[in-house]
């Protein structure tokens, strides 16, 4: 921590920042960054007006969405309370900066759950509904504003609004998916689902991407369904589908559900880069093993959400270089060439990629998140700024610009402005729709200046 | 059975509040934002299943804080501890401030603590209740900052002495605690000499000898080292000190 500056007076009392050293978790952008941590309501007033802000949850989310040189990160971690739960109807109203691995602790055991949650256990309800996640299957769930009734949304100079589907439907919307750029979100009311028994994961061995799209389609309907794939270039695309069905029947092992357990929002990385060639070789030749053989395994709920949780050492070894994740959602009718044109590339160019994942989307682009419909490829490159990795990552972006793909803006950081426009088509409509929220600017990220917003 | 808690909506008043609820105690929160409150005594409620009240009152300008606290234990199964983890302190508290900050200073630092317990005193005598008194390692030695603050928290040690005289210890446990620093909004962005303690352990470690006789203590320990050093200190090495 650095220095700090203080403010008193009539409503500043109790404003403290703090000079801290952020990094996204992708390890891509590092920037001292004045951080206030909030911990009543009326500090939430504390900053002046014309101070650049932004919330910050966890801090896990892959890119700089909750810091910058140039703004106040307004730290959300003291409100985490449970607000209101209707054990009933399936209702929980929580502040902004619970962890949905802490609400999904509270809310199991009695009798219900969030169908959607991102893989990070601690990644807080205000990012969730800022990025407008996904979960395991976003074709049967959609993505994280489906299960939002209600939001309370501080405003500077305007106070606490709340906001739903019926009131300010506007802001409500631009909100779900925002970036944070329309307020700080505070709390939400949000639609809870009665929790299976256990997960019964059936896997699909695939030989390729487009087989695995295939399967995937066909599964729409599945409790979890996701892909993993081999990136090396002599078999990429080949491996798994993992196909999760409701199992009310089938005892699921024990499993170690506290919060010790849970991912840390940062990892310490190795002093070295783990993810070479060979590593990753080894790595996906144990995977196969593991996973592509026709099969079945009961697992209980949590571990399906929360898989994250055994990639502590995954991550670590990306080292200091990080990695970076590239996720584009393709069209059904472009997928099958778009994974042929990737797969040259890949045979071309021969990148190092540690994962490949595929999911399957059937839902409406909202203003900017990352929804529609069609098979969604997600990709993790050790060291990006290699060369090799820099310039396979500019290709798949080409690749993936001209077969009509959506860019996830939340994961993505070689992402820049020119490709997120050309992706988006009404990228400007979007824009100002967000603008008209945040007109001077007041709040802003990294992401939010790498991506012109 | 029930816990009152003067300053409950933010750091240690915060923790204390949320290791009683886990240990069952029905609770009295009082702090100036009912907006905090009330977020806090839902989650406590939601989570341990404790009876939660809330008063919501500004201690830098309530005349009689303690007849109001009596007022909303009505409804409240009968108190037997009152936790006072209430102060304000701040950066330019260095023989800068008019009279109306000093005023401030001394209501919530003391005057506001010590009209509470004397409202609530027959009362807590009567259920041989403990009353849990925070001071600081600021009040340790007086320096060139913090002047107001370490003086109230000074004099507040002296009516941790005056209870104790006045009550037998069947009647009365009073127990003082001087913080050293904790990880809270106050210490944010400070650079501190020692590393602060989370409030969830000096939480539990204050709540965990409730009811267990008199006295006063540095928490986390380590600090009366600390402490011990400060009042070693030669005057002309202490006087350097103006950090």
């Amino acid at each position: 921590m650095g220095a700090m500056s203080m403010t008193h007076g009539a409503d500043r009392r109790g404003l403290a920042l703090a000079s801290a050293q952020l990094s996204s978790f992708d390890r891509q952008f590092t920037a001292q960054a004045q951080v206030q941590r909030p911990d009543r309501y009326r500090l939430l007033d504390a900053l002046p007006l014309d101070t650049p802000r932004i919330a910050r949850g966890s801090g896990v989310s892959y890119v700089a969405a909750s810091f910058g040189s140039e703004a106040v990160s307004q730290d959300m971690g003291s409100f985490d309370r449970l607000l209101a739960f209707d054990i009933r109807t399936g209702l929980v109203c929580v502040e902004a900066g619970m962890a949905i691995g802490d609400l999904q602790r509270f809310l199991l055991p009695r009798g219900w759950y969030l169908p959607i949650a991102p893989g990070h256990p601690r990644a807080t309800i205000g990012g969730c509904i800022a990025a407008d996640v996904h979960g395991k299957n976003p074709a049967r769930d959609g993505t994280f504003r489906a299960l939002v009734e209600e939001l309370q949304l501080h405003v500077p100079g305007h106070g606490l609004l709340s906001l739903d589907a019926h009131h300010d439907a506007d802001l409500f919307a631009a909100t779900c998916g925002g970036l944070g750029l329309t307020g700080t979100i505070t709390r939400a009311t949000l639609r809870l689902r009665r929790p299976p028994g256990a997960i019964a994961l059936r896997r699909v061995p695939v030989a390729n991407l487009a087989e695995a799209a295939r399967v995937l389609r066909e599964a729409a309907n599945a409790q979890v369904l996701y892909g993993w794939h081999d990136g090396q270039s002599a078999r990429f695309g080949s491996g798994v589908i993992h196909l999760g069905l409701a199992d009310e029947e089938a005892t699921p092992p024990a499993l170690d559900t506290s919060p010790a357990r849970d991912l840390p929002a940062s990892i310490a990385p190795l002093p070295f880069t783990v993810w070479n060639a060979r590593a990753i070789a080894l790595a996906n030749s144990w995977l196969r093993r593991r996973w592509c053989a026709p099969g079945m395994s009961v697992a209980p709920l949590a571990s399906a959400l929360f898989p994250l949780n055994d990639a502590r050492w995954y991550f670590a070894g990306f080292g200091s270089a990080g990695l970076v994740e590239l996720q584009w959602l393709v069209p059904h009718p472009r997928f099958e060439a778009f994974a042929a044109a990737l797969g040259e590339c890949v045979a071309r160019e021969q990148p190092r990629i540690a994962l490949v994942s595929s999911k399957l989307f059937d839902g409406h682009a909202h203003g900017l998140a990352f929804d529609g419909k069609g098979i969604a490829l997600a990709l993790h490159l050790p060291s990006p700024a290699a060369p090799r990795q820099r310039a396979f990552c500019e290709q798949f972006t080409q690749i993936a610009l001209a077969h009509e793909g959506r860019p996830n803006l939340i994961k993505d950081a070689t992402l820049d402005a020119d490709s997120v426009r050309r992706a988006i088509a009404d990228f400007e409509v979007r824009r100002l729709a967000l603008a008209r929220y945040n007109a001077d600017g007041r709040f802003r990220s990294e992401l939010t200046r790498r991506l012109a917003l | 059975m029930t816990a009152i808690i003067v300053g409950a909506s933010s750091g240690l008043g915060r923790a204390l509040a949320g290791e009683l609820a886990q240990r069952g105690h029905p609770l009295l929160l009082i702090a100036s934002d009912a907006r905090d409150l009330q977020a806090l005594a839902a989650d406590l409620a939601l989570r341990h299943e404790v009876e939660v009240a809330t008063l919501a009152m500004d201690l830098a300008r309530e005349v009689d804080p303690g007849a109001r606290i009596l007022a909303a234990l009505a409804s409240l199964p009968p108190a037997t501890a009152l936790l006072l983890p209430v102060g304000l302190s701040r950066r330019d508290d260095a023989f800068g401030l008019g009279a109306g900050a000093i005023g401030e200073l001394l209501a919530i630092n003391l005057h506001a603590p010590l009209a509470i317990v004397h409202a609530l005193l027959p009362m807590l005598c009567e259920r041989h209740a403990t009353v849990v008194l925070f001071g600081s390692i600021a009040a340790v030695r007086g320096r060139g900052h913090n002047v107001v603050y370490a003086s109230a928290k000074r004099a507040l040690e002296s009516a941790y002495e005056s209870l104790r005289q006045a009550h037998a210890p069947d009647v009365l446990h009073v127990q003082l605690y001087r913080l050293g620093f904790l990880a809270t909004n106050l210490t944010w962005g400070l650079r501190l000499p020692l590393s602060p303690a989370a409030p969830a352990t000096v939480a539990r470690r204050v709540v965990a000898r409730l009811g267990k006789g008199s006295f006063k203590r540095y928490l986390p320990r380590r600090f009366a080292l600390v402490a011990l050093l400060l009042r070693a200190l030669p005057w002309f090495v202490f006087r350097r000190l103006r950090g």
